[in-house]
């Protein structure tokens, strides 16, 4: 009997076993996963393709993922780091095919009632993107639900403590900004 | 907003935040309409930002499908890993192969018995043999042995002493 196939055999008698499992921490995790996501990018669409991507890593490296605290902390800064990256290579995109231009797109914004919700909203999440990085990292990451302190401080490396002084100078700011 | 109220612009700002001012504010705001009317539209806007932060990240909601998708993507990733984790093997394999043939043959290069040396002198000898008719070839009839002789002559000119005849 060969190494490759016994190999071949212990997948197929775990695979049932991993996909039950990795499909639980899916459905513990999507909601916030889908939420980092969307903070940072503002679109349904591209949170979706991030989350995704991101628990498609996860999967790969499930066998070292499978506690549900491991898993849920690996899942949110990997899921934020991806957004960030994504963000990153949009407003490149941007600036380079507006460069000419002084139009900006429309964002995309869901969840707003009404007209005058999403006009506020765009307001809101432009003053947020003018918001120093260090800022809005960590309010973008608290409006998650589900997301303490001490997750946010997880993701981005810092302590609880830094995290709450930070979302107030940011909502301090932003105060100043809507008026 | 004056500019002696200017100085009480970030304690405004808290005081809308956290709803609790500091006593000198409070004095403050006492004898200042202006910035009594200015915290009442920072506590507005609080209350609007509140209202509206929460959706810049909870606006939306993953699609019905998601958990299936990605278990769907995940499983087509794990096919993929299997297929390049075969081919991998192979490589190796093929690799190992060639490297323990490679091997195989310097070792038998080096170890195999070289040739005595009586036997290299006697095949030198062998070599450098020549028959004794060899010789023969080189005589004065060697030119007959080429050429076909022409009617009336002969190639053995051998001259005739005349005294002898007489």
């Amino acid at each position: 009997m060969t190494g490759a196939f016994v190999n071949a055999l212990i997948l197929k008698a775990e695979a049932p076993e991993t996909e039950a499992g990795f499909g639980e921490r899916i459905a513990e995790n999507q909601r916030r996963v889908f939420q980092i996501a969307y903070s940072v990018l503002g679109n349904s669409a591209d949170a979706e393709d991030v989350a995704q991507e991101a628990f498609l890593r996860a999967y790969q490296k499930y066998a070292s993922l499978r506690e549900a605290e491991k898993f849920r902390a690996w899942v949110n800064r990997i899921v934020f780091r991806l957004a960030l990256n994504r963000r990153r290579g949009h407003l490149r995109r941007l600036t380079r095919d507006t460069a000419w231009q002084f139009t900006e797109a429309p964002a995309m914004i869901d969840g707003a009632k009404d007209a005058e919700q999403r006009v506020m909203l765009e307001r809101l999440r432009k003053q947020i993107e003018l918001l120093p990085e260090k800022l809005r990292s960590v309010l973008q990451l608290s409006l998650v639900e589900e997301m303490e302190a001490a997750d946010v401080g997880a993701v981005l490396g810092i302590p609880a403590g830094t995290v709450r002084s930070r979302v107030h100078t940011a909502r301090k700011l932003l105060l100043e900004a809507m008026k | 907003m004056k500019n002696e109220c200017e100085k009480w612009k970030d304690q405004l700002l808290e005081t809308a935040l956290t709803g609790t001012a500091s006593a000198d504010f409070e004095t403050h705001l006492r004898s200042c309409t202006i910035c009594s009317k200015e915290l009442d539209a920072a506590r507005a806007r609080k209350a609007r930002l509140d209202e509206l932060l929460p959706l810049a990240a909870r606006g939306a909601e993953p699609p019905v499908d998601f958990r299936a998708r990605v278990l769907a993507a995940s499983e087509a990733v794990r096919e993929g890993s299997r297929a390049r984790r075969w081919r991998l093997w192979t490589l190796a394999g093929a690799t190992a192969a060639i490297v323990v043939l490679m091997i195989g043959v310097t070792i038998y290069r080096r170890t195999a018995p070289a040739f005595p040396k009586e036997e290299l002198a006697m095949a030198q000898k062998l070599a450098e043999w020549r028959a004794p008719s060899d010789g023969l070839l080189r005589t004065p009839g060697q030119e007959m042995l080429r050429t076909m002789p022409r009617l009336g002559k002969s190639y053995l000119n051998v001259p005739v002493k005349k005294d002898e005849e007489e």
